[in-house]
């Protein structure tokens, strides 16, 4: 038997080890490769135009927003290697048809429009979505474009480091469990 | 001539662990066989954030779906912790086409210890006189008594938090202090207390997760993904606790990639003579020696060895004279309840991710109350909890107002989900299918599994009564449900080797020794002749410390 494994299993005695020093050992443990990974699905013109979307849907405010948390990368990983071919496709032509959304509303591309007339169209997207929302789900048609992009840059967001972290003040180890805390402590600083 | 062991222990996991620990404490030479892979906390990744994974925990959903369809239906096959379960494709088995049954294994040292759901509840009389009562199966051959101890010796060294209730149908433990329960958990509680006062209770689950530091295991520091790993020890696997003890003793030798083809039966001495492995890597085949076997292999397996070492004595599998190895397998039947939203305090959220929900004890069927329309009954586990940004998709606007709004939490939610007792059923069983191979040309499992009538009157009943208990406190939006689970997805299968007091009816004694064979013991869930509706895992590890204490001393009388 790996004499040497056993010794590790044996070897733990962590008692004592703040949340600080197990984070730490996390981290060490499993880092990842960062950023920096070539685009393979999305094109320079479709990138932006998600690049764009989702800061609009998740603006810099007091913290980053997607496009600073590189949502747009994490969208193209999950149309390489997550989605079905069928599914790239709805997504790619979701986001096609925005663009010909846009050049009916304001006669140009998404990207091209000014930030009031791409704030226009996205409320038209949302208040479409908030009726497919209302209605009953046996009669009202296939998820809409826009209602899986929302998802789509919420959950690309709030998993990044940066999402997580700055936003949602993530905490890997609470160290503790408060039963019934004033519910600001939650996204406070800690 | 082969070194001979004093104990030969098949698997490493929950009660593999326990066997290993009791037999070897008691001055056993003991051999443990583990199927898979060496385990250490260097494969935890509780504290991996989604932002370390490659898909953030949305799962590598191609490669899962190639490698572990089968696997991948249980909630903690995940991106994090997928690599604990095993290879569909390694480990086949089949079923008729209209009995589908999820055989969900983890193989590795520690086995499905890792990844438990660290439920602990106790059994009382009310579970062990049910055969007998009921006029169903065979009836136990043990009572509360004979076991209480033996829950008191494995809740000390498992450490379990939770709550003393004085209920006759759910005994209290050993128990360090509970968990709390938040603030929309009081709230129903509460409640419901008001208007089931004594029937209904709602109490902290009673879990294997330490509040107080214990022989060197720290407390809970409230990360939330137990089913990944622990690397301060704090929640109990054999891994954490166990094998490190049965380790310390010096006289453990722990053989991972021993993949067990057989037990090996002596004829002469009418004893089991030692193990047939297949080297999990070489894929060469072995023997080991010992005076005493436990077979702690989890209920399908452990019936899988036995059925693939016939004889000629025994032509059906090992130690079946009474016709009833395979047979009566059980798995709770779970997902009949109600989800809706409270209205708890708005301004409480709690802090830190507590890996525990509620209990929720059975109340239908007890002895002395009214008689429901279906026998036994069952328990809720579940909790409260309020939306995060996940909401957001449906929730109108974006921008930064609704950026903003979404840092505040959202509603307040409580779900129950029932968890209820499955009959024993002769007509549910196991049996080798010839056709069907593992990696290592062990011939596979074919199951026949379906619930009856009476597993889904329970769920039906459990969903009604949740929902008329989220009314009473006071819940919106309730939404009862009964989910069309198929056997094996609680992962509490049971049954197939059952204890009995008749050799001719049952395949185990009142001390998980085989009617047949005296130094062969089986102590994992294989062993049960009913279910309950607790969950069962600190059943096995009481029974299986037990049976050691026994076997040991049959040992001293020179009996085996």
């Amino acid at each position: 038997m790996d004499r040497r494994s056993v010794l590790r299993l044996l070897g733990v005695a962590t008692v004592g080890a703040t949340a600080t020093d197990l984070e730490a050992i996390g981290r060490a443990l499993h880092r990842r490769l960062g950023h920096g990974t070539p685009l393979r699905i999305l094109d320079p013109h479709q990138n932006a135009t998600v690049v764009a979307l989702s800061d609009v849907i998740l603006p810099a405010t007091d913290t980053p927003g997607a496009k600073a948390a590189l949502v747009n990368q994490f969208i193209d990983l999950l149309l390489a290697e997550w989605f079905s071919p069928e599914e790239r496709d709805r997504v790619l032509a979701g986001l096609a048809n925005v663009d010909a959304r846009a050049k009916t509303a304001f006669g140009k591309d998404f990207l091209d429009g000014t930030p009031t007339e791409q704030i226009a169209l996205l409320t038209a997207l949302d208040d479409e979505t908030a009726r497919w929302n209302a209605s009953p789900q046996a009669t009202r048609g296939p998820e809409p474009f826009y209602h899986q992009l929302k998802w789509l840059t919420l959950f690309g967001y709030y998993t990044s480091e940066v999402g997580a972290e700055q936003e949602e003040h993530y905490a890997i180890i609470p160290g503790r469990y408060v039963p019934c805390a004033p519910a600001d402590t939650v996204a406070a600083p800690e | 001539m082969p070194k001979t062991y004093d104990a030969i222990v098949v698997g490493s996991g929950m009660t593999g662990g326990w066997a290993a620990k009791e037999l070897t404490e008691a001055g056993l030479n003991t051999l443990v066989l583990e199927a898979g892979r060496m385990v250490t906390t260097a494969d935890y990744v509780e504290h991996v954030p989604p932002w370390q994974v490659k898909f953030r925990g949305l799962d590598d959903r191609r490669t899962r779906s190639a490698d572990q369809p089968i696997q991948r239906e249980c909630y903690a096959c995940d991106e994090w912790s997928s690599k604990f379960f095993v290879n569909d494709h390694e480990n086949p088995y089949t079923t008729p086409p209209d009995k589908p049954f999820l055989f969900l294994r983890g193989r590795q040292v520690g086995g499905r210890s890792i990844m438990w759901g660290r439920q602990v509840y106790r059994w009382s009389d009310l579970d062990f006189e049910a055969n007998l009562r009921d006029g169903i199966a065979v009836d136990w051959p043990i009572r509360y008594a004979d076991i209480a101890p033996w829950y008191d010796h494995v809740e000390r060294f498992v450490g379990v938090s939770g709550e003393k209730l004085g209920l006759p149908q759910l005994p209290d433990g050993q128990f360090q202090p509970p968990m709390a329960l938040n603030c929309g958990e009081t709230m129903v509680r509460d409640a419901i207390a008001k208007q089931w006062p004594g029937e209904r209770v709602v109490t902290v689950g009673r879990c294997a997760i330490l509040t107080e530091s214990l022989n060197g295991r720290a407390a809970c520091h409230y990360c939330g993904y137990c089913e990944r790993g622990c690397i301060t020890r704090s929640y109990f696997s054999s891994i954490n606790a166990t094998l490190p003890v049965a380790q310390a003793t010096g006289r453990m030798t722990l053989r991972p990639h021993s993949v067990v083809h057989s037990l090996i039966y002596d004829r002469d001495r009418r004893r089991i003579g030692g193990v047939r492995v297949i080297d999990g890597e070489t894929k060469h085949a072995i023997e080991f020696r010992g005076r005493l076997e436990f077979l702690c292999a989890s209920t399908l397996e452990s019936a899988r060895i036995l059925l693939n070492s016939a004889t000629r004595e025994f032509p059906t599998g090992l130690a079946n004279s009474s016709g009833e190895l395979g047979h009566n397998l059980m798995d709770h039947i779970m997902g009949g309840g109600a989800n809706g939203k409270i209205d708890a305090p708005a301004d409480k959220n709690p802090v830190g991710r507590r890996p525990n929900g509620i209990y929720l004890p059975r109340f239908r069927n007890l002895q002395g109350g009214p008689k429901s329309p279906f026998l036994r009954g069952y328990a809720y586990q579940g909790g409260a909890g309020r939306e995060g940004w996940g909401r957001g998709t449906d929730l109108p606007g974006f921008g930064a107002d609704w950026k903003h709004a979404l840092r505040d939490p959202g509603s307040w939610g409580f779900g129950f989900y029932g968890f209820g007792e499955c009959l024993p059923n002769h007509d549910n069983y196991v049996e080798i299918d010839k056709d069907t191979k593992d990696a290592w040309g062990i011939p596979a499992l074919r199951i026949h599994c379906v619930y009856g009538d009476n597993e889904w009157a329970l769920m039906k009943d459990a969903s009604i009564s949740a929902a008329e208990m989220l009314a009473a406190a006071g819940a919106r939006d309730i939404t009862p449900f009964v989910d069309h689970n198929p056997p094996g997805k609680a992962i509490h299968e049971m049954g197939t080797a059952r204890m009995g007091r008749d050799p001719k009816t049952s395949v185990l004694n009142a001390h998980n020794q085989a009617h047949d064979i005296p130094n062969l013991f089986v102590t994992d869930g294989a062993c049960m002749a009913s279910t309950a509706n607790q969950n069962p895992s600190i059943t096995y590890m009481a029974l299986t410390a037990r049976a050691c204490d026994y076997a040991v001393g049959a040992m001293k009388r020179r009996e085996i």
